[in-house]
């Protein structure tokens, strides 16, 4: 309890270091950064297309940094979210437009599951390659990523086309309904919310969560009392691919409509970003997340509201960023000294300590 | 000046609650070897890095060449002549030999290093100590044995006149243990002082010219080597008779529990490491597999118990073949492990006391309801464990990272003695665990074979072996040398089979002792 009071309170002191130079730069081009930043709320939730800007921007975020944190949390480093977005959208769509036949309850269903399903078999990949033939996970997602990108491309220029000038797909014959009007705000949110309450649920009180948890700290130890660190480590794969086929499912039905060649750009990146700044602490993830979408959709009002760009806003994300991660390197130090001074076990490495010592003995 | 090179008076020190040597003596005349012996924990490592300057010590005094050190780190030991040998050697592997050598003390020319000049200065070395060493070979390339040449060079090139060895035969095979010591009486005939560490008498009795014993932290004496005997020493190192009256009940011992077939097993870096073991462990025994380290006991363990695959033979447990099994069939079949290695494979570290008592029954009522884990039940257990296997800290709650060796070790053996598995698999049970922890894991032990386990055996330390078992197997380089009762068992006969030399005259061995 008090580690993550602890956490939260480190984590708050970023964020106001961040704002801090944030504020500089702000003063470095001559305005002011409380109006900024008040322009910047003000927008992101002052007002009721603003929140629904926030709330719509949120719910992708959300899904894709547990996705990417329950992942690192099984020893996974899940770069192929943005990948799996894709994908889950993509099949969303299909779905949407073409299984007209099925009833209206499941065709809802339907279109989840199938993202789910297909995302999860994206996953599958880089997951079979790292556990059985030890090749990077991170590399592959990457790579993975921009094919996944291509295929959408393709079928929605091409086979799924709705024939207009963008390339995007026919409308699909359910949609989530729109919560904050004109905002893309939509029910999704809430699917997303109980999705993220799930799987915390599983990672820590579940035999798959704890065998999650266990091959992701220790696969040596997870093979020796009997867990799989291998098929451990793949179910994990497919649980994040899920997440991410979910979120793509939720933009499909409840943003757009249709298939918007493009659409989930950044939404992986940015959901690695919020849990990596926690280390993928799965409690907190989904407020940092909600921090970058506050970050985002007041950067807009912001800019118009006085003169400050909203680049800025990535400038104080990406100081966020870097604070946070310094933050990580100095508890590690302090951890390693705590760790000397306590043990004062590990011999000390004489040829470093010699290296003022006399040479040859002549 | 006295007569000694080293003095170390009255010396104590503790690490945290621990006390490593409460009441440590030590001497070192020039141009001697002195051998320091004692049981693991006794506290003969920490004497010699505390003379190197490596902790401070509590009290005492330390005489180096007569002058009192008052203030002593690695930098000032060096500076007065002492060079150690460390049991894990501390040279960059992507480097050349020569560059190791150097290191730190690169000989210029101008902005460049002088490697002629350098070269050598180590081939005096070399020369004349008679020493093998390649020195443009990159040091992952090279043997154990010469990567501790390469340190003992290191040493002389800083100017060492004392040269500490940290049981330096423990990685050896026995031809390289027979070249270091050749190595070791050049360096004494060039007026050298070696102190030698060791816990293996026959080596001691062989090199040394006085012995120094240690017990538990404590200075038992010091002996010329021709006044004594092993089984003298031995009785200063433990401290009563062991091997004589040790009672055990072996008539007990029942039907064929596990079964090993003519196995090869590969090691990491070649193949069949294990050339054809066979052997066999029966209800209510232990039995004990003696070797030096490295010599194939991490690869027989790793294939009974699941972990490694093998490459021909068969292990037979509890009647069912689990050859090339998946280590949860393993388990199934009726293994518990205690593996050798505790801080990756025994534990996880960052997780919990309970989470770690919990693993391996993890799947099984009442630890589980449904796709949930019961934590009610977990808890339930994590206290009893906790309180029957003394466990400290008490708050099962607590990371396994924050508890000492011997309490770390107690978790391992508490998860796998509780479940009475027909077959328990100890290896290097007691391993840098505090002395009150290796006599209640071992009672353990006892007690599982009581209860009609068979029990494996596994340990560098020989009087564990010759203590816990009922049988001894010897191997060496991947083949059993021999085979023993261990009431026919000492120091010296399995000294012999370790060494490999009397792989087919095991009767001769016998005599020899």
């Amino acid at each position: 309890m008090s580690n993550s009071l602890k956490g939260f309170y480190k984590i708050l002191i970023t964020l106001v270091v961040a704002l801090g130079i944030g504020a500089i730069f702000i003063l470095a081009i001559g305005e002011n950064p409380i109006a900024a930043y008040g322009a910047l709320l003000k927008g992101a939730l002052g007002t009721k297309l603003g929140l629904g800007n926030t709330i719509a921007g949120f719910t992708p975020l959300l899904l894709t940094s547990i996705a990417f944190a329950v992942a690192a949390k099984g020893g996974a480093f899940n770069v192929g979210v943005e990948g799996e977005v894709i994908l889950g959208g993509i099949t969303a769509a299909y779905i949407g437009v073409n299984w007209g036949f099925l009833p209206v309850p499941l065709l809802y269903l339907a279109c989840f599951l199938g993202a789910m399903a297909v995302a999860a078999a994206w996953a599958f990949i880089p997951a079979v390659l790292k556990a059985y033939y030890n090749v990077s996970e991170v590399c592959v997602t990457i790579l993975m990523n921009t094919v996944a990108l291509y295929i959408g491309s393709y079928l929605v220029s091409g086979p799924m086309s709705a024939g207009t000038a963008t390339p995007q797909s026919d409308p699909v014959l359910v949609t989530l309904p729109k919560i904050m009007k004109p905002s893309n705000a939509n029910a999704g949110v809430f699917i997303a919310i109980v999705v993220v309450v799930l799987v915390i649920l599983i990672v820590y009180k579940t035999k798959w969560g704890y065998k999650i948890r266990t091959v992701g700290t220790n696969p040596a130890f997870a093979d020796y009392v009997g867990i799989s660190s291998k098929k451990v480590f793949i179910s994990t794969m497919l649980l994040s691919g899920m997440l991410g086929g979910i979120a793509g499912c939720i933009e499909v039905l409840g943003v757009y409509g249709y298939y918007l060649d493009n659409f989930a750009k950044d939404l992986g990146t940015n959901g690695m970003l919020a849990a990596l700044i926690v280390k993928s602490n799965m409690t907190t993830t989904p407020f940092i997340a909600l921090f970058l979408a506050v970050l985002k959709a007041g950067s807009m009002a912001m800019q118009q509201a006085t003169d400050v760009p909203k680049s800025i806003v990535d400038t104080v994300s990406a100081i966020f960023i870097i604070i946070a991660t310094m933050n990580f390197v100095v508890s590690l130090r302090t951890r390693r000294k705590a760790e000397k001074a306590a043990a004062e076990k590990r011999p000390q490495d004489p040829s470093s300590a010699g290296t003022e010592g006399k040479g040859g003995s002549k | 000046m006295s007569e000694y090179v080293v003095e170390m008076k009255n010396i104590v020190k503790s690490f945290g609650e621990v006390r490593a040597v409460k009441e440590g003596q030590f001497n070192l005349k020039k141009g001697e070897i002195h051998s320091l012996i004692g049981e693991n924990g006794a506290g003969k490592s920490t004497m010699m890095k505390l003379l190197y300057g490596m902790y401070p010590i509590n009290e005492g005094e330390i005489y180096i060449k007569g002058e009192h050190m008052t203030k002593l780190d690695p930098k000032i030991a060096i500076s007065h002549g002492i060079g150690m040998v460390h049991q894990e050697f501390m040279l960059v592997n992507e480097l050349t030999v020569l560059e190791n050598v150097i290191l730190g003390f690169e000989p210029k020319k101008g902005m460049t290093i002088d490697f002629d000049k350098a070269r050598k200065d180590v081939q005096h070395y070399i020369d004349q100590y008679n020493m093998e060493i390649q020195l443009d070979k990159k040091v992952s390339q090279i043997s154990v044995g010469e990567a501790q040449r390469v340190e003992i060079i290191k040493t002389l090139m800083r100017g060492a006149e004392i040269i500490i060895l940290d049981e330096p035969t423990a990685v050896l095979t026995p031809q390289e243990t027979k070249k270091l010591f050749e190595i070791l009486a050049n360096l004494k005939a060039e007026g050298k002082s070696l102190v030698f560490i060791s816990h293996k008498l026959n080596e001691v009795m062989e090199i040394s010219d006085r012995i120094s014993v240690m017990r538990q932290g404590t200075y038992m004496g010091t002996v010329n080597r021709d006044e004594t005997s092993p089984l003298d020493l031995t009785k200063k190192m433990i401290g009563r008779e062991v091997f004589l009256n040790i009672e055990k009940d072996y008539s007990k011992a029942g039907e064929k529990i596990l079964e090993v077939q003519d196995v090869w097993v590969p090691s990491q870096k070649e193949t069949s490491k294990i050339r054809g073991m066979s052997l066999c462990v029966r209800a209510g025994e232990i039995v004990g597999i003696a070797g030096i380290d490295g010599n194939g006991q991490s690869e027989l363990i790793e294939a009974i118990t699941g972990l490694r695959k093998v490459e021909k033979g068969a292990v037979i447990l509890n009647g069912k073949n689990v050859t090339n099994k998946s280590p949860r069939k393993v388990r199934e079949a009726g293994l518990a492990h205690i593996p050798e290695d505790r801080n990756t494979r025994g534990l996880n570290r960052t997780m919990s006391i309970e989470e770690n008592l919990v693993a391996v029954e993890l799947d099984k009522k009442p630890y589980t309801k449904g796709i949930f884990m019961n934590t009610a039940a977990q808890d339930k257990y994590s206290e009893e464990m906790v309180r029957q296997f003394d466990i400290r800290p008490t708050d099962y709650k607590l990371p396994t990272s924050s508890l000492s060796g011997g309490n770390a070790q107690k978790v391992v053996v508490a998860r796998e003695v509780s479940m009475n598995k027909k077959l328990l698999v100890a290896s290097q049970p007691t391993r840098g665990v505090d002395i009150g922890a290796i006599e209640s894991i071992r009672n353990t032990l006892e007690k599982a074979k009581k209860q009609g386990a068979g029990v494996l055996l596994v340990s560098a330390e020989l009087e564990e072996i010759i203590s816990l078992s009922d049988r001894i197997i010897v191997i060496h380089e991947g083949e059993i040398t021999g085979e023993m009762a261990a009431s026919e068992a000492n120091e010296n006969n399995l000294g012999l089979l370790m060494m490999g030399g009397a792989k087919n005259t095991k009767q001769k061995g016998e005599e020899a002792s």
